[in-house]
């Protein structure tokens, strides 16, 4: 699904260079949860930027899908942007004016859908999130959570290969992290490709994969075990307190 | 339809960014269409002066100019003022198609049958009758005389609305200064910008004649000269000029073939010539032939200090622009987060330029709007100081279409350079 190697990425100023990732590479199949860990300045924002075509590298190759993204003009990456990849920010980055409806329906209209294609896949995205209700509302009317998920729900509607997950939960309590997680565990149960980067070690642990970057290199090593969420009783309680939750929220709605 | 679709699209953000920064759209607008409403204004000016009053013929339409002066100290240029027998020479030739002398007066005109002993102070063009077929004057009532000597009169639809209301008035009689001519026919409402036919002396943009009297009759009956004459004789009145050195009367002939002005020359040269050799003037054989366009341009026409006012205003256009673009910048800067948002989620450059310029469309469509009604207030305001142009600060639709076409231009103008800084954001750096 991604194919990264020896990507280099140097940032230049007046006076300095910054080596931002070297000689960076990995491989993602489809289907995998990765999670991305690293300390503060590590590179692994320039790693998901690059990955999610939102800055270029300048040395390596990089391959998305089958389609390797060198050379690739400003329409061609946007449309890679548009179709493949669903992007997860920490800030939930929802426009404050915008409906949920249409802050959903945003990357679905530079794709081209009819207007009833376009309802459909929202309502959908907005249904696999819980908040399928709450379309009419502004963002400034949900909680951090519930803007997390419209944010998941932007994320889905365009049907993309791979979600970019950066610091997801960041930004939540963590009864409200749980509820994001478990969207998110469950598209990848659903076959959905992540990659999150995360600070969080016990969300990093939940995942069937988990890479740290550091001096923007992959380390050679795991620092996490993946745990086995399954046997996990705690997190069946948590899943069930959020199943809960979402099911309140829609009761109320 | 995915055009239509992105259009329509874009179309709603343009709106909805509008409600979101109304103070500063509104600011941006009102830039714009003060600069386009102010350029515009002296456009509708300048575009009266300097535009063609009769394009269909206005090549063929010849004023005559001589230089038949009997004095030794003679005018540096031909006069574009004859004398009756010189003027008479013009009228007798059978190379242009139609011919016209005629001086400007002026009389008092009463309905004979008024019980109001109220008299219009009229306009006279003191005319031969082929004036009418020259100018393309258009009737709405009778016809034109068909002598220069006869108690006839043909009236504009002004004085006909003063007097008669409107109605047919042909057979009617008016008392002219005390003289009882009869109306032959009535004018349509006949605008002629600028009055190609009597621009001198500052009446370039004076209102067609209320009243259009046979010559000879006029000459006969003593009505004054009211515009420039010039003089080696001493004359008590009109009526004592045909065979004096008065020089008053204006010549215009129309050809049927352009080709004819050579002859038309001759015949002048050949006449003035023979009267230098009869010792009638001591001067160079020097007669001008100018059609409308050239005519108008020797009697600059166009007002200098408008010319003058319409290129400050469009320094002033510049200015404007400069404004909004730099109102724009800041929009578009406070705009950086949805800019990078929608990179980030697969808007193309294209689509966020396209997406720009239909704001800046929509915003010049407004700005046009409201362009076109200052620039009607800023029109009203100029002949407040300027009466003279009361009759030329007309919109035509023309400079309706132009005011719109001037906004949207200024408007995109204004949105390209934060519409190339907005395109050169790094979307990573923006979604932080």
């Amino acid at each position: 699904m991604l194919k990264m190697n020896n990507i280099s990425r140097i940032y230049q100023s007046d006076t300095i260079q910054t080596h931002a990732l070297r000689d960076f590479s990995l491989n993602v199949g489809a289907g995998e949860f990765v999670a991305v860990t690293g300390p503060s300045g590590s590179g692994k924002s320039t790693f998901l930027n690059v990955a999610g075509l939102l800055d270029n590298f300048d040395k390596g190759q990089y391959e998305l899908d089958g389609v390797s993204v060198q050379g690739l003009n400003d329409s061609e990456l946007s449309r890679l942007r548009n179709e493949k990849i669903g992007f997860i920010f920490q800030n939930y980055n929802l426009i404050p004016d915008y409906s949920i409806f249409d802050n959903v329906d945003m990357p679905l209209r530079y794709r081209g859908f009819s207007s009833s294609e376009r309802k459909r896949r929202v309502e959908q995205a907005l249904e696999k999130v819980g908040l399928a209700s709450r379309m009419k509302y502004l963002p400034s009317q949900l909680s951090g959570g519930q803007q997390q998920r419209v944010a998941i729900a932007r994320a889905l509607a365009g049907e993309p290969k791979i979600l970019l997950a950066d610091e997801p939960t960041g930004n939540l309590d963590s009864l409200m992290a749980r509820q994001v997680m478990e969207i998110l565990h469950d598209l990848n149960k659903e076959g959905a490709t992540i990659i999150m980067v995360t600070h969080d070690p016990d969300q990093a642990r939940e995942v069937n994969r988990n890479v740290q970057i550091i001096d923007g290199q992959l380390a050679d090593f795991k620092i996490y075990a993946p745990l086995d969420r399954e046997s996990q009783s705690s997190n069946q309680s948590i899943a069930s307190v959020v199943s809960k939750e979402v099911h309140k929220e829609e009761v109320d709605a | 339809m995915r055009n239509n679709s992105l259009l329509s699209y874009n179309i709603l953000l343009a709106m909805q960014s509008f409600k979101r920064a109304k103070s500063l759209y509104f600011l941006i607008i009102l830039t714009l269409s003060i600069g386009v409403g102010v350029l515009c204004a002296n456009l509708a000016l300048v575009n009266s002066m300097a535009s063609d009053p009769i394009p269909e013929k206005s090549a063929n339409l010849l004023h005559v100019s001589m230089n038949t002066w009997p004095d030794v100290q003679p005018p540096d240029e031909p006069m574009h003022i004859l004398r009756y027998r010189d003027a008479m020479k013009i009228a007798e030739s059978d190379i242009p198609l139609r011919t016209a002398v005629f001086y400007a007066s002026g009389v008092y005109a009463r309905d004979i049958e008024s019980t109001s002993m109220k008299r219009f102070d009229s306009r006279v063009r003191a005319t031969t009758p082929g004036f009418f077929g020259l100018a393309d004057a258009p009737f709405a009532f009778g016809t034109a005389f068909d002598k220069s000597r006869g108690m006839e009169i043909v009236i504009g639809h002004e004085l006909n609305q003063k007097i008669f209301a409107g109605k047919n008035s042909v057979g009617k009689t008016l008392e002219l200064d005390g003289e009882l001519l009869t109306i032959v026919g009535v004018l349509k409402p006949w605008i002629v910008r600028p009055l190609f036919y009597h621009p001198t002396e500052g009446r370039a943009f004076d209102l067609t004649d209320d009243i259009f009297a046979p010559l000879e009759t006029a000459i006969d009956l003593g009505w004054s000269i009211h515009a420039r004459s010039s003089s080696s004789d001493n004359y008590a009145g009109v009526n004592e000029t045909r065979d004096l050195n008065v020089y008053y009367l204006q010549a215009w002939v129309e050809l049927d073939d352009i080709a004819k002005k050579s002859a038309l020359q001759s015949y002048l040269d050949n006449y003035s010539q023979q009267l230098k050799d009869a010792g009638g003037h001591p001067l160079a054989i020097k007669n001008r032939l100018h059609n409308v366009n050239e005519w108008l341009i020797e009697a600059k026409v166009v007002d200098q200090k408008v010319l003058a006012f319409t290129l400050a205003s469009i320094l002033f256009l510049s200015v404007c622009i400069f404004n909004a673009s730099s109102l724009l910048l800041s929009r578009f800067h406070a705009a950086k987060f949805e800019v990078g948002l929608r990179r980030a989620i697969g808007a193309s450059n294209k689509h966020m330029m396209m997406q720009g310029l239909t704001e800046s469309v929509l915003l010049g469509v407004f700005t046009g709007v409201i362009a076109v009604i200052l620039s009607w207030f800023f029109l009203k305001i100029s002949v407040q100081f300027l009466p003279r142009l009361a009759n030329i600060a007309v919109l035509e639709p023309k400079l309706l279409v132009l005011g719109m076409f001037l906004a949207l231009i200024t408007a995109i103008a204004s949105a390209l350079y934060p519409l190339y800084r907005a395109n050169r954001y790094t979307i990573s750096a923006e979604l932080k």
